[in-house]
C-alpha cells in the first residue's frame, strides 16, 4: 500500500469516525435544548391561563393557532399535578404522524375542575433539528473532500524528494557509482539522503578494494605457483632413473595445478557474484557443444563412453567464455561420474540443455549437490556444479538436478 | 627454404620480476640454445627493447615500476618486429584480450610449464623470423611445420592432428623430460580435467612411436616410468 493512501485511509476514517460520533452528540443536545425551549413556552401559557382564572374567576377566551393550541375539559378528577410529554398525533392535512408538546393541569373556576391542555407542535423544532444536521452533514462532507484534496497535494509534494530517493536506491547495484542524492530542505529527507550518499560511497569502495584485493591475492598466488612449477620441470629433466622421484615430482605438479584451477574457480565465482560478467555477446551454443566434445573425444573413447548428441542450432544473448565454461564443467562432470563403457547423452534446444550419464553409485545428494566444495569422490575441485549454478543465476536459468533409471540428469532451463 | 636445426643466434628478452620464475626461465630457454637476455624491471627493459632487437619477448605485464602493456604500446610506435608472448598471473579474460589487440602475439598465463612456453617461442619466432617457412629436423625425422608434414627418410608419414601436436611439442623440447600433466595440457588445454590415469595419453604415445618405427626411424621417445616422456637425440 502506498503511503498517501495508508495516510489517507486512517485519516478518513478518523474524520468521518469523529463528525459521525460529533453529529449524533450534537443531535441529542440540540435536540433536548429546543424541547426545552418549548416546554418553557407551554408553562409561561399556563401561568398566563392560571392568572387569568385568579383574576377573572372565569375561563379564559381561547385562540387556537397552528402552532398552539388549548382543549379545556370539564373533569372530575382532582390531582393537581400538571404533566408534561411527547405524543403523536396523525396530520390530516399532510397525512403524516406529528409529534407535539402537551402540557396538561387542573384549574379550578367556581369550584369546578378543568383539565386544560396546552398543545405545540413540534415540526418547527423538527424543520430546525433537520436543517441543521443537513448543514452539518454537508459541511463535513466538504471538509472530508478539500481534507482529501490538500492532502493529496501535500503529501506528493512534501513527498516527492522521498520518492525521488527511493527511485534511485531500487536500482542501485555495488558495481556502479554511489549516489549522489541532491540535498533537500526538509531534515528528515536530507538526513536519509546524507546517509545513503555515505553508505553507497562506502560500499561502492568496499566492493573494488574486495575486487582488487581477490585480483591482486590471484596474482600474488599463482607467481609462487608458477615457481614450483617451473623448479619442478627442472627437477625432471634429473629423475631419470629415480623412479620414486619421478612420481614424486609429478605428486606435487598435479598438487599445483590442481592449487591453481582451484584459484581460479574461486576468482570466477566472486567475479559471477559480482556480477562482473555483461551478458550481451551473441553465441552459438551448439557449436561450443560440439567443439567442447570433440576436444574430449580421446577422454570418451579412453573410457568407452557412449556419447549421443541431440543438439539444434540457434542463437543466444549470453558469454562466450562463460558459456564455454558452463559447457566445459557440464561435460567434465558427466564423463568423470560415468563408469567406463557408461553413457551420456546430451540435448540441446531453445528450451533446455539437459546433459544425463550413467551414474556410478545411486543418485547425489539433490540437497548439496551445487554447494561448494561437494564432492562425489575424491578427484575436482568440487567448485564445478557451484560454477554452473552462478552461471545460470547470473543469466536467469535454472539449473535442476534429476536421478532417474540410475542417470544422473542434469537440466537447465533457457525460458525460466 | 630455412632449416633450423638449433636456435643458435635467436636472441630472447625475459622480461619478469619475479627473480626465480625468471631465471628457471632463462635456464630452460638457454638449454635449447636460445641467447637469453633478462629485465626484472620496466625501466631496465625499456632501455633494452629500444637499443636492441630481439626474435621473442617474453613480457610479463606486472611491473614494480610500470606496466608490461606499456612496453608492448612502445614496440608497436617505434615499429619494432619483436615477436611478443605475454605471461601473466592476472589470467584476467580482458587482459589477455587487450594484449592481443596491442599486438602481441601470444598469451601464457601463470602457472604455465616451460615447456609450453617454450613451443609457443619457437612458433612466434617461426612466424616472424621464417615466415613460417621452416623444418624442423630430429634425428631422421623431418617436420615440416608448414605443410604440417612430417617425413623419415623421404618418406611422409601419416599422422592423426593429436600425433603431429604431440610430436612437435616432443621435438621442440627434445631431450627433455615431459611429464604427463605437460603433454595432456598442451595437447588438450586445461579447461579439460583429466583422469588419473592418462591412458589417453599413452595411446597417443604408442602409435607415435609405432608409425616412427615403421617409417624406418629409430625409436626415439622414451618412457620415464609411464609419468613421463622423452625425445631423444644423441
Amino acid at each position: 500500500m502506498k503511503l498517501f493512501s495508508k495516510y489517507n485511509r486512517i485519516n478518513i476514517t478518523a474524520t468521518i469516525l469523529i463528525f459521525l460520533a460529533g453529529s449524533v452528540a450534537f443531535y441529542f443536545v440540540l435536540n433536548y435544548v429546543l424541547i426545552r425551549q418549548l416546554d418553557t413556552s407551554l408553562r409561561s401559557e399556563k401561568q398566563e391561563i392560571t392568572e387569568y382564572i385568579q383574576q377573572h374567576q372565569q375561563l379564559p377566551e381561547i385562540q387556537n393557532t397552528k402552532e398552539q393550541w388549548i382543549q379545556i375539559h370539564k373533569t372530575d378528577q382532582a390531582e393537581p399535578n400538571s404533566i408534561i410529554k411527547s405524543i403523536p398525533i396523525y396530520n390530516r392535512s399532510e397525512s403524516e404522524i406529528e409529534y407535539i408538546r402537551q402540557l396538561t393541569f387542573l384549574v379550578t373556576v367556581n369550584k369546578e375542575n378543568f383539565l386544560v391542555t396546552v398543545n405545540k407542535s413540534e415540526t418547527e423544532t423538527e424543520e430546525l433539528l433537520k436543517l441543521i444536521i443537513l448543514v452539518t452533514i454537508s459541511m463535513v462532507a466538504m471538509i472530508l473532500l478539500f481534507n482529501y484534496l490538500i492532502n493529496r497535494r501535500l503529501i506528493t509534494s512534501i513527498w516527492q524528494p522521498f520518492y525521488n530517493t527511493i527511485n534511485s536506491i531500487k536500482d542501485y547495484a555495488a558495481n556502479q557509482q554511489s549516489l549522489t542524492l541532491s540535498k533537500e530542505p526538509i531534515d528528515e529527507i536530507n538526513l536519509l539522503n546524507e546517509s545513503l550518499n555515505r553508505m553507497t560511497e562506502q560500499i561502492h569502495k568496499d566492493f573494488y578494494a574486495l575486487r582488487s584485493f581477490t585480483e591482486n591475492a590471484s596474482h600474488e598466488m599463482q607467481t609462487p605457483l608458477a615457481i614450483i612449477r617451473t623448479k619442478v620441470e627442472a627437477l625432471y629433466q634429473h629423475a631419470e632413473g629415480k623412479e620414486i622421484m619421478m612420481q614424486q615430482l609429478l605428486s606435487i605438479e598435479d598438487a599445483c595445478l590442481k592449487l591453481s584451477k582451484l584459484h581460479q574457480s574461486l576468482l570466477l565465482l566472486t567475479k559471477l557474484e559480482n556480477k562482473q560478467f555483461i551478458l550481451n555477446e551473441t553465441i552459438q551454443l551448439s557449436s561450443i557443444l560440439k567443439e567442447k566434445c570433440e576436444e574430449r573425444n580421446d577422454l570418451i573413447d579412453s573410457k568407452h563412453i557412449e556419447l549421443k548428441i541431440d543438439a539444434s542450432e540457434f542463437v543466444m544473448h549470453f558469454h562466450q567464455h562463460l558459456a564455454e565454461i558452463l559447457i566445459s564443467n557440464l561435460l567434465n562432470n558427466a564423463i568423470r561420474y560415468t563408469a567406463n563403457g557408461g553413457a551420456i547423452s546430451i540435448i540441446l534446444n531453445q528450451q533446455l540443455l539437459k546433459v544425463s550419464n550413467t551414474a556410478i553409485a545411486g543418485s547425489l545428494d539433490t540437497e548439496r549437490v551445487f554447494t561448494r566444495f561437494y564432492k562425489a569422490s575424491e578427484t575436482g575441485t568440487g567448485l564445478g556444479l557451484s560454477i554452473i549454478k552462478e552461471i545460470c543465476a547470473s543469466a536467469g536459468f535454472e539449473i535442476a538436478y534429476q536421478y532417474e533409471h540410475e542417470m544422473h540428469h542434469f537440466i537447465i532451463n533457457f525460458q525460466a | 627454404m630455412w632449416y633450423f636445426v638449433k636456435n643458435i643466434g635467436l636472441k630472447l628478452l625475459i622480461v619478469e620480476d619475479e627473480i626465480s620464475l625468471k631465471q628457471s626461465m632463462i635456464e630452460f630457454l638457454s638449454a635449447s640454445s636460445y641467447l637469453c637476455e633478462s629485465s626484472s624491471n620496466y625501466q631496465d627493459a625499456l632501455e633494452k627493447i629500444e637499443l636492441y632487437d630481439y626474435d621473442c619477448i617474453i613480457l610479463d605485464i606486472m611491473l614494480p615500476d610500470g606496466s608490461g602493456l606499456n612496453l608492448l604500446k612502445n614496440l608497436k610506435q617505434n615499429n619494432k618486429t619483436d615477436g611478443i608472448i605475454i605471461i601473466s598471473a592476472k589470467g584476467e579474460l580482458d587482459d589477455k584480450i587487450i594484449g592481443l589487440e596491442m599486438g602481441a602475439d601470444d598469451y601464457l598465463a601463470k602457472p604455465f610449464h616451460l615447456s609450453e612456453l617454450a613451443v609457443r617461442v619457437a612458433a612466434i619466432i617461426r612466424r616472424k623470423s621464417f615466415q613460417g617457412k621452416s623444418h624442423l629436423i630430429i634425428g631422421s625425422i623431418s617436420i615440416d611445420i608448414q605443410g604440417k608434414r612430417v617425413t623419415v627418410a623421404d618418406k611422409e608419414l601419416d599422422l592423426t592432428q593429436k600425433e603431429y601436436q604431440l610430436l612437435l611439442y616432443l621435438a621442440i623440447n627434445k631431450n627433455r623430460v615431459l611429464s604427463k600433466n605437460a603433454i595432456a595440457q598442451h595437447l588438450w588445454g586445461d579447461d579439460m580435467d583429466f583422469p588419473d590415469n592418462f591412458d589417453f595419453i599413452y595411446a597417443h604415445i604408442k602409435n607415435l612411436r609405432k608409425k616412427i618405427v615403421a617409417a624406418g626411424s629409430e625409436d626415439c621417445i622414451r618412457s620415464i616410468y609411464g609419468e613421463g616422456y622423452k625425445l631423444q637425440i644423441a
